[in-house]
């Protein structure tokens, strides 16, 4: 298993010698908070499983509103394994989302986003957007009433943005309401735009990564941390982390495989106590706060712009946070990187059990 | 610095358990892969079960009457002698569709110039084997084709 | 609440059942319901573990190796002809 010819052939065409010098003088810096470093791999990894799953759903799904459904009922009742990569399919999903606020936090709480770092969390950012909206997309596929009507309410919030908010509702619906035109939009978006968005933006993600190098907490910038080599330390390291994951998420999908609900019904009245994925829970709850109306204007545009001040602030919080950027403490941020997640927390929780 | 032989040893073998064990668990994994990206369809069925009883039992002698075996082609034949059979319609030489000739009382299959007899066996041609006999019950009114030997356990309706 | 919930629509579909059919009459088998099956798919998991935990044994004795190589000071560039023959095993 050598193959020097092949290498020679190869060599003699492509200098990879710098390469195999970057791959060399990669470190990783170890300390009490690299724990946290893994969270990005684990993404990484989870996408790459939901690449292979869904390529392989998308051989027997039919995005039309009249087959969908039962063409996933047949995933899952006659085909080899259907019902396992279904399964495999909706909990890598919730997984990668959850990993993803747990990267976020953990970048927003180290800190790791400061100065040189700002183009990192800009990407970051965007390709968790990109992932709400895989996920999104993805639960209207299904085409049950549950999904039907959670995407109903969903676009239905995006529509109380101002100005913009109907068109954007438009945009999202193919219509002005949720139909099987929906359907095919969220098709295109779930298997064509956003994987080819989000291959591009990971690419440059993890392109970023390697220019700048692992972040180290502003608390440990002075000590004398150990460093140990990305190749092949880490790697073995990530690829343990990697197999432990998929291990859970293969048992939680033998064991809890997804219900599928009716068909969808656009003239049947909603199922009760409708709620959106996990991970909308908070901007849902967000939306319920606010009253109907808020000294004559409406409660729920006030409410769908302060969501969006709040994002878009936590988006460009590396060039708001001047003093981490020279690298000094800067605990008000601290509090604000707090705020957000308990705060996030909060909301999720009491979404869920309300 | 000296290296001992041992040290060679160890990182060879422990690379060599590695990428076996790598491989082992990767071709495992992918199976399981492979196995849901090729669809079941062409799978043939244990047993099928026809409705129109009597258009079956009821046809003429030394005649044919075609149904569906999963994807494939099956054949309710009633010989000259009035003897019932349902077979495969599918030559055992390279699987094409067969058919019957009444005059000859053979079966013939176009691809390759095979033939078979009333009772199936292969005479002429490049077919190895004989035909696939079933065998059917009454149940119910329901007429169950299956393959030889094998139970036939009815969905619950 | 959620049973509840479901019940509701259980019922409120039993009144449409004739717009719905037989469908809407069992809930949608998501995990396969013979015995021997469900049998095979558990004795499957408990061998993708044990193959996991094998390998991750496999790669902790592997970072023990190299760990243990690195610290005895191997770790300055070592001849070409080796390092291609290990994959880089002893970076950097
Ligand atoms: S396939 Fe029938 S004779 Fe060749």
């Amino acid at each position: 298993m050598n193959c020097q010819r092949l290498k020679d052939w190869f060599d003699e065409r492509y200098d990879i010698a710098p390469l195999r010098k970057f791959a060399r003088k990669k470190l990783v810096p170890s300390h009490r908070y690299d724990l946290w470093y893994y969270t990005g791999g684990i993404v990484l990894f989870l996408f790459v499983l939901q690449f292979i799953t869904g390529m392989l759903l998308s051989f027997y799904y039919v995005p039309h509103a009249e087959h969908a459904h039962k063409s996933i009922i047949e995933i899952v009742t006659k085909l080899n394994m259907g019902w396992f990569f279904r399964s495999l399919h909706h909990w890598g999903a919730q997984l990668a989302i959850f990993t993803l606020f747990v990267h976020l936090f953990a970048v927003l709480l180290l800190k790791a986003y400061r100065k040189p770092r700002e183009l990192l969390w800009f990407s970051g950012f965007i390709l968790l957007g990109v992932s709400l909206f895989f996920g999104l997309s993805g639960y209207l596929l299904l085409w049950d009433e549950r999904a039907f009507a959670a995407v109903k309410v969903a676009t239905g919030g995006a529509g109380a943005f101002p100005l913009a908010g109907n068109f954007i509702k438009a945009f999202l619906r193919g219509g002005i309401d949720v139909t099987g035109e929906t359907l095919t939009r969220f098709y295109a978006f779930h298997v064509a735009i956003l994987p080819l968005a989000t291959v591009f933006l990971m690419a440059l993600h993890v392109f970023l990564v390697q220019i700048h190098g692992m972040s180290v907490p502003l608390s440990l910038k002075d000590a004398a941390l150990p460093q140990e080599p990305f190749f092949p330390n880490t790697v073995y390291k990530d690829f343990t982390v990697w197999l432990v994951i998929l291990g859970i998420v293969v048992t939680i999908a033998v064991l809890f495989p997804p219900e599928i609900g009716l068909k969808a019904d656009p003239l049947a009245a909603p199922p009760e106590d409708i709620k959106p994925e996990w991970y909308f829970l908070f901007l849902f709850q967000t939306l319920k706060l606010f009253p109907g109306d808020i000294l004559g204007l409406n409660g729920e545009t006030i409410a769908v712009v302060l969501v969006a001040a709040g994002i878009f602030i936590l988006f460009i919080l590396p060039l708001l946070d001047k003093k981490s950027s020279r690298e000094e403490k800067s605990p008000l941020f601290n509090l604000i990187g707090i705020v957000y997640l308990v705060y996030f927390l909060v909301m999720t929780i009491v979404g869920y059990f309300s | 610095m000296k290296i001992n032989y041992s040290l060679i040893t160890r990182r060879t073998f422990l690379n060599t358990l590695l990428g076996g064990w790598l491989l082992a668990f990767l071709s495992g994994s992918f199976l399981a892969l492979f196995k849901f990206a090729f669809p079941t369809l062409g799978k043939e069925p244990d047993f099928v079960i026809l409705k129109n009883v009597d258009d079956y039992m009821n046809i003429p002698p030394n005649s044919i009457k075609p149904f569906a075996w999963g994807g494939k082609l099956g054949i309710f034949f009633k010989r000259a002698d009035g003897a019932l059979v349902a077979l495969k319609g599918v030559c055992s030489h390279m699987e094409c569709n067969i058919a019957y000739k009444p005059e000859e009382r053979k079966f013939y299959c176009p691809c390759h110039k095979g033939w078979f007899d009333e009772t199936g066996k292969n005479i002429k041609g490049p077919p190895p084997k004989p035909l696939e006999i079933f065998e059917y019950t009454l149940e119910e009114g329901k007429l169950i084709v299956a393959r030889k030997g094998v139970k036939v356990e009815l969905p619950k309706a | 609440m959620k049973r509840a919930a479901f019940l509701t629509l259980l019922i409120f579909f039993f009144n449409t059942v004739s717009l719905w059919g037989a469908e809407a009459k069992k809930a949608i088998e998501v995990f396969p319901s013979t015995p021997f099956y469900q049998y095979i798919i558990y004795e499957t998991l408990a061998i993708f573990w044990i193959a996991i935990i094998g390998l991750i044994v496999i790669i902790r004795m592997k970072l023990r190796e190299i760990e243990r190589v690195q610290k005895l000071g191997l770790d300055a560039p070592v001849k070409e002809n080796n390092e291609k023959q290990t994959g880089g095993d002893n970076a950097p």
